[in-house]
């Protein structure tokens, strides 16, 4: 049948089984968005306040559904406006098609109103781009737009259309989505190698990262780790890929991983990188990381192996797959002795906390508080900062895609945009988001859209009135010269969210914590809740940059 | 080590393909000496060829990253030992009565003719390997280069073996 390019776009759109998009309108994309307005009973279109938002809302909505985030928006400014959030989800990995509008091909590198090389800008932060010269394409375009975007190593694809290939009318037929095998290109003498590598070992430990989430690997992961009686420890990408309540995990590993981690990383004789990529968030100094252990690399990625810390052997392929594969050829063992010492370096630091102030409430009570309200199944958010430092260190996920940071970029603005996302991939789940003043300020302005498709998210702000992570670098390193951290605002969070139509209420502190934010919690309905933290919150332990856990600090003024 | 070596990259011919290769190598860091695109017997794909400075280790790293690129079919390098290499050069030499002898027997040895003469000037043809044409420059260079243009090194694996061997086309 002859449909317009813009109703190809649906078409394809429905191809794929996307029923929900992000968006904002504009020029370059009007007849995109009249083609949405006719599909609108089988697509879902959510309007945010600006394109970043709705960039970050695809992005959550991927990270928690496991389907690929579709964006829209228009060309020029539109387009820009998403750059932040496709370099958010190259970073992190995360399946995500942007199909941006641009201005008719006849006005193209002419400086034309609204023009801009959206597929130039974007080209590192991309895993692929395509600009649409010629209707005859668009379909198998998009298609292989989708399939890069999503097999693989995943990432964002952006797809640019210009208006007037929207408008011509072209054949289009209906295809079925072609499914691709992730192929394990590692040969079965390799994994013999390994199986023994493991038998050997007296003391080993898996660093499990994003990867164990992206290929949906938990269930052999457990398998696996339990049959080698190995401790498991986490990236903060990788947090829910592994249940925290399991007796095998210890948490996270890394710069504010605990002390426990840090210990047995650099005691471990055997380290398992799954689905990991030894950043330098985790091995700060790539030479020192796990120098006194045999190091095996799995991963999807044959770039990633070898690219930051040398490993001894290497898998590539899909974890579900190699995962498998190698459980069935390693026997059963036992490690108790090494995980008798770990638990003696896991009670030096575990004091009991105390939570009795007046002036403030503690960021971990607050955590703690919220995790009594929530189940396994409900979904928690955040920004980035100390806040997320701090959840990632205290929250305890069970299940996979029940978290969403912007763990490899660092933005900040991303949570409000990646929470809207993610409720809206899953209604029936509740959605929790930590931000923080400094990052909450950023996006705030998809309150809006929050209280417009009435998503009952829980905002937590974790007001400490200052930029506190930058702050405590400050602290540590810059002599206390606190440059441009302590902007002294006098923004009401509570009568910000009122001018939203959002219920707002505060926690002053530690006293208030848990009743307030169970009642704000019961509501059922947007709401925010501003809690009043210290800004001497400092977050601990912390590995100085390339450094290695010798030089942990533990405490700090 | 850091050395000259020289990459044939079979590419697919799409859009932004060698604008990708290239903002690639800057980004980890590669010094790019000289790079050839052209196309070959298989239509809709070219081949790149560069000759870059580099680290050993960081070459296979960066292999690695360049076979990732959806349009990068096959990167390999071609050592010198190898392959057959072979490089163009036009150089235009300042030519005066007394020097003239003297230019033209630095330029024989290199098996490089004369295409053109101005008033002052002669330009030279040469082709051979890199680090011929790199000597010739030298050679001449002492009675005054006017101006040069290089066409890069271009490079294939000798003997039967080639890049595309094993390759599913699309």
């Amino acid at each position: 049948m002859k449909l317009t390019g813009a109703e190809i776009i649906a078409e394809c759109l429905l191809e794929q089984g996307v029923d929900t998009v992000f968006g904002y309108p504009g020029g370059a994309v009007l007849n995109i968005y009249d083609a949405l307005y006719k599909y609108s009973d089988k697509i879902k279109h959510i309007l945010t306040a600006h394109e970043q938002g709705a960039s970050h809302a695809a992005d959550g909505y991927a990270r928690t559904t496991g389907k690929p985030g579709v964006v829209i928006a228009t060309s020029g400014p539109g387009a820009t406006n998403l750059v932040t959030g496709l370099a958010t989800a190259y970073m992190d990995s995360i399946p995500m098609v942007a199909i941006t509008g641009n201005v008719s091909t006849d006005l193209l590198s002419r400086d034309s109103f609204q023009e801009v090389d959206i597929t130039g800008i974007t080209l590192p932060i991309t895993k692929y781009n395509f600009i649409v010269k010629d209707i005859a394409d668009l379909a198998n375009i998009l298609r292989k737009a989708f399939r890069i975007a999503t097999s693989g190593r995943k990432g964002p694809v952006l797809v640019d259309v210009p208006k007037d290939i929207t408008a011509i009318s072209y054949e289009y037929e209906k295809t079925p989505i072609r499914t691709y095998e992730n192929v394990t290109s590692s040969k079965n003498y390799e994994f013999e190698a390994i199986a023994q590598a493991i038998k050997n070992a007296k003391r080993p430990m898996i660093y499990m990262g994003g990867g164990v989430l992206l290929s949906e690997a938990t269930e052999e992961l457990i398998k696996f780790a339990e049959k080698i009686d190995c401790p498991v420890c986490s990236s903060v990408m990788g947090l829910g890929g592994f249940p925290a309540s399991h007796k095998l995990f210890l948490g996270t590993l890394g710069m504010h991983g605990a002390y426990e981690t840090g210990k047995t990383t650099a005691n471990a004789d055997l380290i398992l990188a799954i689905g990991a990529r030894f950043s330098d968030r985790v091995a700060g100094d790539r030479e020192k990381f796990g120098q006194n252990a045999t190091i095996i690399h799995m991963d999807i990625d044959k770039a990633e192996i070898n690219k930051n810390v040398k490993s001894k052997f290497s898998l590539i392929g899909d974890l579900k797959d190699t995962l498998s594969a190698l459980t069935e050829l390693c026997e059963n063992k036992d490690n108790s002795e090494w995980i008798k010492e770990i638990s003696a370096w896991k009670e030096q630091f575990n004091k009991a906390p105390v939570y009795d102030s007046k002036e403030f409430a503690h960021a971990y009570h607050i955590i703690e508080a919220v995790q009594k309200l929530t189940t396994a199944d409900d979904i928690i958010v955040t920004d980035v900062g100390q806040h997320q430092m701090w959840v990632s260190q205290r929250y305890q996920f069970e299940n996979p895609r029940t978290w969403c940071t912007s763990g490899g970029l660092g933005t900040m603005g991303y949570g409000m945009g990646a929470a809207i996302g993610a409720q809206t991939g899953n209604p029936n789940k509740r959605v929790v988001l930590f931000t923080g003043d400094g990052s909450f300020h950023m996006n705030l302005n998809e309150l809006v859209t929050m209280k417009s498709y009435n998503l009952p998210i829980m905002v937590v702000v974790m007001n400490n009135s200052v930029l506190g992570m930058v702050r405590q670098w400050q602290k540590l390193f810059y002599g206390n010269r606190f440059s441009q951290t302590d902007p002294h605002r006098a923004t009401d969070f509570v009568a910000l969210a009122n001018a939203f139509g959002i219920d707002s209420m505060r926690v002053h502190n530690d006293s208030e914590v848990e009743s307030v934010l169970e009642q704000a919690f019961n509501l059922n309905k947007p709401v925010l809740v501003d809690c009043v933290l210290s800004p001497d919150e400092n977050v601990l332990p912390m590995i100085p940059p390339g450094k290695t856990v010798d030089d942990m600090i533990t405490e700090m003024e | 080590m850091v050395r000259k070596q020289i990459i044939g990259l079979f590419v697919r011919n799409y859009t932004g393909v060698l604008q990708r290769v290239t903002s690639l190598f800057t980004r980890r860091g590669f010094n790019i000496d000289s790079l050839t695109v052209s196309p070959t017997s298989i239509e809709g794909y070219s081949r790149i060829t560069v000759r870059i400075l580099g680290d050993d280790e960081q070459l296979s790293q960066f292999i690695n990253q360049m076979m990732k690129l959806n349009d990068v079919k096959k990167v390999e390098v071609l050592p010198e030992s190898s392959s057959v290499i072979s490089e163009l050069i036009f150089i235009k030499v300042k030519i005066n009565s007394e020097d003239r002898n003297k230019i033209l027997t630095a330029a024989s040895s290199y098996h490089a003719s004369v295409v053109d003469l101005g008033e002052t000037s002669a330009t030279f043809r040469a082709s051979g390997l890199p680090s011929e044409i790199d000597e010739l420059v030298s050679r001449l260079e002492p009675f005054g280069i006017m101006e040069l243009v290089r066409t890069g090194a271009i490079a294939l694996h000798s003997g039967d073996e080639c890049m595309v061997d094993g390759l599913n086309i699309d």
